[in-house]
């Protein structure tokens, strides 16, 4: 998975996007931890071979959430904004969108890559290629490949053939020597920085420019 | 650079919450110009060596600019404020965010970097480098490398060449010696123009359009609020 402080920052960067008039500290707060929450399958992976960016990091926990939440808030007397109003049916469903897109996208359209329909396939999928226009080959696309069977070029393993090692389970497999050499990825590279640094920077901003729209 | 549909999209992520009740069709058209115009540089590099990535894309440039902003929106008498009302004010403050973070910062990033400070300092910046804590090393970072020995301390910022011995390859201008009549030797000249790169690239464009996407879809707030 790309580090959790990265996913964390793009979830922040759209909650900053979507939130709205419902954007305050509470619901930016919510916003940032449900981005990290995918990442929690590690922690699976230490009871269930392979669950790393498979368990969380698959298109039916958002998409369950999409529909409970859709079956909920069409009703006349829905549970959610009787509770919350329109505050909480706002953040909900920003929440999703930021879990299905930070949480899960992010790991999708990189080499680590997310088994986005475990557990029904156990397939390691990533989106990584390139798009070029070039005055020599015209069209270069190489994001989607149909090789024999289809879309061989995605394919990165399953959670039976490939470990991902994480700070919580560096080794492949349930076992969890003690002595293992842990590392807590941060960034990984420049832009994951820049995305980093703009961030930080949209939510005081953002802030100004809620305070001036009031 | 990275395509400017990638500066496109990361603006648009960045526009949609930044503009608030101010986003429409017409602020994005004014935002996508502002991150086209710097790349303007490109074709001054047919007369000025290595301008592209210098002389529009700098931190220099968008600092004078905020200060020229700040004086010129705060005054009594706002020439902005007065033409354009708060809509002007909001959009350029948002053109200058969107400048520095989707294009000056994604660029510092991508082939030889950004002229940070140029024309002050004449000196290319490339971003690389990561950050993670273990539990052989603690926390490492290598953005900013300094090492200190006998000759002295040495910071290594991934500072590369100036302007006289970089160019940052473009689709107008592929190499240094192509200028504008392309290729004199056999081989025709391959220009490339990317649209994206590597998976994030693509995620940042797709993402910036699903919350533009999204945001029409919103319900607006009720009354009471």
């Amino acid at each position: 998975m790309p580090p959790t402080l990265v996913t964390v920052a793009v979830g922040v960067l759209l909650g900053v996007a979507l939130l709205g008039a419902a954007f305050d500290c509470r619901s930016l707060a919510l916003v940032a931890v449900v981005a990290a929450v995918p990442d929690l399958d590690a922690v699976l992976s230490l009871f269930v071979r392979g669950a790393t960016n498979a368990a969380l990091h698959n298109v039916f926990v958002p998409l369950a959430a999409a529909v409970a939440l859709y079956a909920d808030t069409r009703r006349e007397e829905s549970w959610l904004r009787a509770r919350h109003g329109w505050y909480g049916v706002r953040v909900a469903w920003v929440a999703v969108a930021v879990y299905a897109v930070a949480g899960v996208g992010m790991d999708l359209f990189n080499v680590e890559s997310a088994a986005v329909f475990y557990p029904v396939s156990n397939r390691y999928l990533s989106v990584v290629g390139k798009l070029v226009l070039s005055t020599q080959e015209g069209v270069v696309q190489t994001y989607v490949e149909l090789g024999d069977g289809w879309l061989a070029a995605v394919s990165q393993g399953t959670t039976e053939s490939r470990h991902i090692p994480t700070w919580v389970n560096p080794t492949p497999g349930t076992s969890n020597p003690p002595g293992a050499d842990r590392t807590v990825r941060l960034v990984d590279s420049g832009w994951q920085l820049v995305v980093v640094a703009t961030a930080a920077a949209a939510v005081p901003a953002r802030f100004a420019v809620a305070r001036r729209d009031r | 650079m990275p395509s400017s549909v990638v500066h496109a999209g990361f603006a648009l992520l960045l526009a949609v919450g930044l503009l608030g009740p101010y986003f429409d069709r017409r602020a994005a058209a004014a935002l996508i110009a502002v991150l086209l115009v710097p790349e303007a540089d490109t074709l001054a590099g047919f007369v000025l060596d290595g301008a592209h990535r210098s002389l529009l894309h700098n931190l220099l440039l968008p600092a004078v600019a905020a200060v020229v902003f700040y004086r010129a929106t705060t005054r009594e008498e706002s020439w902005l404020r007065r033409r354009f009302g708060d809509r002007g004010v909001r959009v350029v403050w948002v053109a200058l965010f969107v400048h520095v973070f989707a294009h000056v910062g994604l660029d510092w990033y991508h082939l030889d970097g950004v002229n940070l400070f140029y024309p002050a300092v004449d000196r290319f910046f490339e971003l690389s480098g990561e950050m993670y804590l273990s539990t052989g090393d603690g926390l490492v970072q290598t953005f900013v490398e300094v090492t200190a020995d006998e000759g002295g301390t040495a910071v290594d910022a991934g500072q590369g060449g100036t302007t006289d011995d970089t160019h940052v390859a473009n689709p107008a201008q592929p190499t240094e010696d192509t200028g504008t009549g392309g290729s004199s030797g056999a081989d025709p000249v391959d220009r490339r123009a990317p649209i994206a790169v590597r998976g994030w690239q693509l995620y940042l464009v797709l993402t910036g359009l699903l919350a533009a996407a999204a945001r029409t879809l919103q319900s607006a707030p009720p009354e009471d609020r």
